[in-house]
């Protein structure tokens, strides 16, 4: 040791680097463990979930052999065709969004509207719609813009007020004409009108009046069609303007416009043929005996025979419950985020004053779903004295629920938007108003709508807040309207599960909860269509 | 389009541009501030400020960091009002008018007097819509395409963009960027153009086009703009104003003398870099 050392003797591996190595691998090894723990129990329950809701092992082998050929070998040939091909893979999403999306929103739309009456929900549709329509024709003939931009609120929320005062005079004289001609105008002419909108602006405004025109003539004679073979026309009707009318538009054009990827547009149907030419196929062998069927889907509840229970009404509880509590709560909950963090004041006694309420919601986003129950049931049932057990309260309780996760979603989006853009807007002589709705708002719009559908998924699992303001936990038939007693699927599991009977609780109960399961997926997958688009956009 | 824009301007020495050009025909005074006093809580950021400023020429604030020149410029349009703790004592005159006055607004203000940020910061909307969004704020009820490609060939940006005006300001490099925020500036046709830095965050030949569009745009708008750059302020400008530390205005006069005989020892120890 008496010779110095030179820099490079210095290279080598101490026992302390060596130490601190093995600090570094150690810690990892934690790290994957703890990923593992977490994921690998998730996977073990919803393994189980599915083994009990679908019941692979009761069927013969001859059902996956035909299963395989018809629907599992075809998707997974076209996966791989369609893996390398990103023109193709584009058509095919945007094929599947049409197909799926058409066909989910037609059941969904014809469920919810079935049971509220079609008749009521035509009634505030027509008078919530028109003076908005009437107040943007005269925003076309007119220079005078001021007043305009704010009309289109006020006049659907006055539509809506003097539908709710006249309803009693309007109600008689509208319930002459067929239940199909309310869901033509509820359904068909939006579609026709939108679809007569997106030719319009892309291929002249006589394009667009001959297709608005050819869907809305496709509506009738689906419905006399239908009338001719003595069935309700209704939900042909439904299903013609929201599944039909997307598709065609979706597979017309992309056939048309996009000779790369049109064969993109098959993805759907070959999933959709392989379940048809499977299920007619398989009919002679032994399929699962599972409890997801459509008994369990379109049955009422039946607490005695296990095969016959089923779970409508709750599903369409359900939804509207979660529907109409995000009318209620998405207003209110944007419009505080974005008053506490464009409008309230950042010093004084007002900044203090927001300061503490911003701490305040985020506590609140913490409170135990319980609580939120008593909250609902002292405000709702006490205080204003709604019926027991009815929508509006479960809707109300629930609003409150999300109303935090709302706001903070909502202010963490509005905080993403860098203040340069601010800045820049006010330069160029905008208002607070002005740079909010063109430049902040819709900077803010994908994440905003990221963290409330997320929030609404969130909503639609709850169950202690609704065991707490009494909402009944079977009813036979879905709520008739918002003042009506309801139900809620996540209600009708706790309550099964209960059940004396084993295949209640170890058949129904799975299938029903992989029906909520599926629920959430389909809103978090909307919710993730909806930013990746307006992603994409900016 | 000239030379310079296939090659940087990269000066060894400091020349200045405008010594042997003819004097400004019209002197008329727009902006003129008077013992300006700004704190920004109990920080004085401007110190008694008194200066006129003149039509369709161009004036650059120069000065160390911290100077005050920033503040100075956004006082002028009341960038400064969205600050809480910022205060404005004095006045400044915009065409014979205290902009603090009550009766004043800051947005029709602005609206008359537009602003270049250091940073390029379009809006996340397509080239076209960019330029035409003071346009459509202001209720501009003319042609507005025209408007907008007048805009973009004042910014010498409309040869690169014109085929694509539908696609996203963001797509471009940063110099396109920051000639469309002038473009977008200029398209309301505001008295006063106020640059903040518009090339500290360019490289140098996007910094060049920049310079020369200012000098263009001297013709038509009265340009202020605060520079770290003492070569380039003695390229583009007209008259210099020297902020130094403790926000006070120290020399202003013809950008020649400023940068050739100067009054002030500070004043020329900072110019030939002996500080700052």
């Amino acid at each position: 040791m008496a010779t110095e050392e030179t820099p490079s003797d210095q290279l080598g591996r101490t026992t302390a680097l060596r130490l601190q190595q093995l600090k570094g691998q150690l810690f990892e090894v934690a790290l994957i463990a703890a990923t593992l723990v977490g994921i690998v129990s998730l996977l073990v329950l919803f393994a189980q979930i599915s083994n009990d809701a679908f019941r692979p092992g009761t069927a013969s082998p001859a059902w996956f052999l035909i299963y395989l050929s018809t629907l599992v070998a075809p998707t997974a040939a076209f996966t791989l065709y369609a893996r390398r091909r990103p023109a193709v893979r584009k058509t095919n999403a945007k094929a599947f969004a049409a197909v799926f999306g058409g066909l989910l929103l037609s059941l969904v739309t014809y469920a919810v509207v079935d049971s509220l009456s079609p008749y009521d929900v035509f009634i505030y549709a027509a008078f919530a719609s028109l003076p908005p329509v009437l107040v943007l024709a005269y925003d076309r003939t007119t220079d005078d813009r001021t007043y305009t931009g704010p009309a289109v609120p006020v006049s659907m929320i006055v539509g809506t007020g003097v539908a709710a005062a006249l309803y009693d005079l309007i109600r008689g004289p509208i319930g002459i004409a067929a239940e199909w001609i309310m869901y033509f105008g509820l359904v068909t002419v939006p579609a026709a009108l939108l679809v007569a909108w997106l030719t319009a602006s892309r291929r002249g405004r006589r394009a667009g009046s001959i297709v608005g025109g050819v869907v809305a003539a496709g509506g009738l004679v689906v419905a006399v069609a239908a009338i001719a073979a003595g069935v309700n026309a209704s939900l042909p009707v439904v299903l013609f303007s929201a599944f039909v009318v997307p598709t065609s538009y979706v597979v017309v054009r992309s056939v048309r416009t996009n000779p790369e990827g049109r064969i993109g547009v098959a993805g759907p149907f070959i999933l959709l043929g392989g379940v048809l030419l499977g299920a007619s196929l398989a009919y002679e062998v032994k399929s699962p005996d599972t409890f997801l069927t459509p008994n369990l889907l379109l049955n009422s509840w039946d607490g005695l025979t296990a095969s016959n229970a089923g779970v409508y009404p709750q599903i369409v509880g359900s939804v509207i419950i979660v529907g109409f509590m995000a009318v209620l709560a998405f207003p209110v909950g944007i419009g505080a985020a974005v008053y506490l963090e464009e409008y309230a004041p950042d010093t004084g006694w007002g900044g203090r004053l927001a300061t503490l309420l911003e701490i305040n919601i985020s506590n609140l986003a913490g409170v135990p779903s319980v609580v939120y129950g008593l909250l609902g049931l002292a405000l709702f049932r006490r205080t204003l004295g709604l019926g027991t057990g009815v929508v509006v309260s479960a809707a109300g309780t629930l609003g409150l629920l999300i109303l935090p996760i709302v706001i903070v979603s909502t202010q963490e989006a509005l905080r993403s938007v860098p203040d340069a853009l601010r800045q820049g807007s006010y330069g160029m002589g905008a208002s607070r108003w002005q740079t909010l709705r063109e430049v902040v708002l819709p900077q803010a719009i994908p994440g905003t709508l990221t963290g409330t559908i997320l929030a609404l998924a969130r909503a639609i699992g709850e169950t202690a807040p609704l065991v707490i303001i009494a909402i009944a936990t079977t009813t036979y038939s879905p709520p008739s309207g918002l003042f009506s007693s309801g139900t809620a699927l996540p209600l009708q599991i706790f309550a099964a599960s209960a059940n004396a009977k084993p295949e209640f609780r170890h058949g129904v109960v799975p299938a029903a909860a992989v029906v909520l399961l599926v629920l959430m997926l389909l809103m978090n997958a909307t919710a993730i269509v909806i930013r990746n688009k307006y992603g994409r956009e900016n | 389009m000239s030379e310079s824009d296939s090659a940087p301007k990269i000066q060894t020495s400091i020349e200045t541009g405008k010594t042997d050009s003819a004097p400004p025909e019209t002197e008329d005074v727009v902006i003129e501030s008077r013992s300006l006093d700004v704190y920004y809580g109990d920080e004085q950021a401007l110190d008694d400020v008194s200066m006129e400023i003149r039509e369709r020429e161009v004036t650059a604030l120069i000065g160390p960091s911290g100077c005050g020149k920033s503040t100075f410029l956004r006082c002028i349009n009341r960038m400064n009002d969205m600050i809480d703790v910022c205060r404005v004592e004095g006045d400044v005159e915009f065409s014979g008018k205290n902009v603090y006055d009550d009766n004043v607004d800051s947005v029709a203000l602005r609206r008359k007097i537009g602003i270049v940020f250091q940073k390029p910061n379009p809006f996340p909307k397509s080239i076209r819509d960019n330029v035409a969004y003071g346009l459509k704020i202001q209720g501009f009820d003319g042609d507005v395409d025209e408007r907008v490609e007048e805009s973009l060939k004042e910014a010498a940006l409309w040869d690169e963009v014109k085929d694509q005006l539908d696609s996203s300001g963001l797509d471009l490099s940063g110099g396109q960027q920051q000639r469309l925020c002038i473009a977008r500036a200029i398209a309301p046709d505001p008295e006063v153009v106020l640059m903040d830095e518009p090339t500290s965050a360019l490289d140098p030949v996007a910094a060049s086009k920049i310079e020369d569009l200012i000098d263009d745009l001297a013709g038509e708008y009265t340009v202020i703009i605060v520079t770290h750059n003492m070569q380039q302020a003695a390229r583009i400008s007209d008259r210099t104003a020297v902020f130094l530390t403790g926000g006070r205005l120290v020399e202003y006069d013809d950008t020649a003398t400023i940068f050739e005989d100067p009054e002030h020892q500070r004043v020329e120890d900072y110019i030939t870099g002996k500080f700052g």
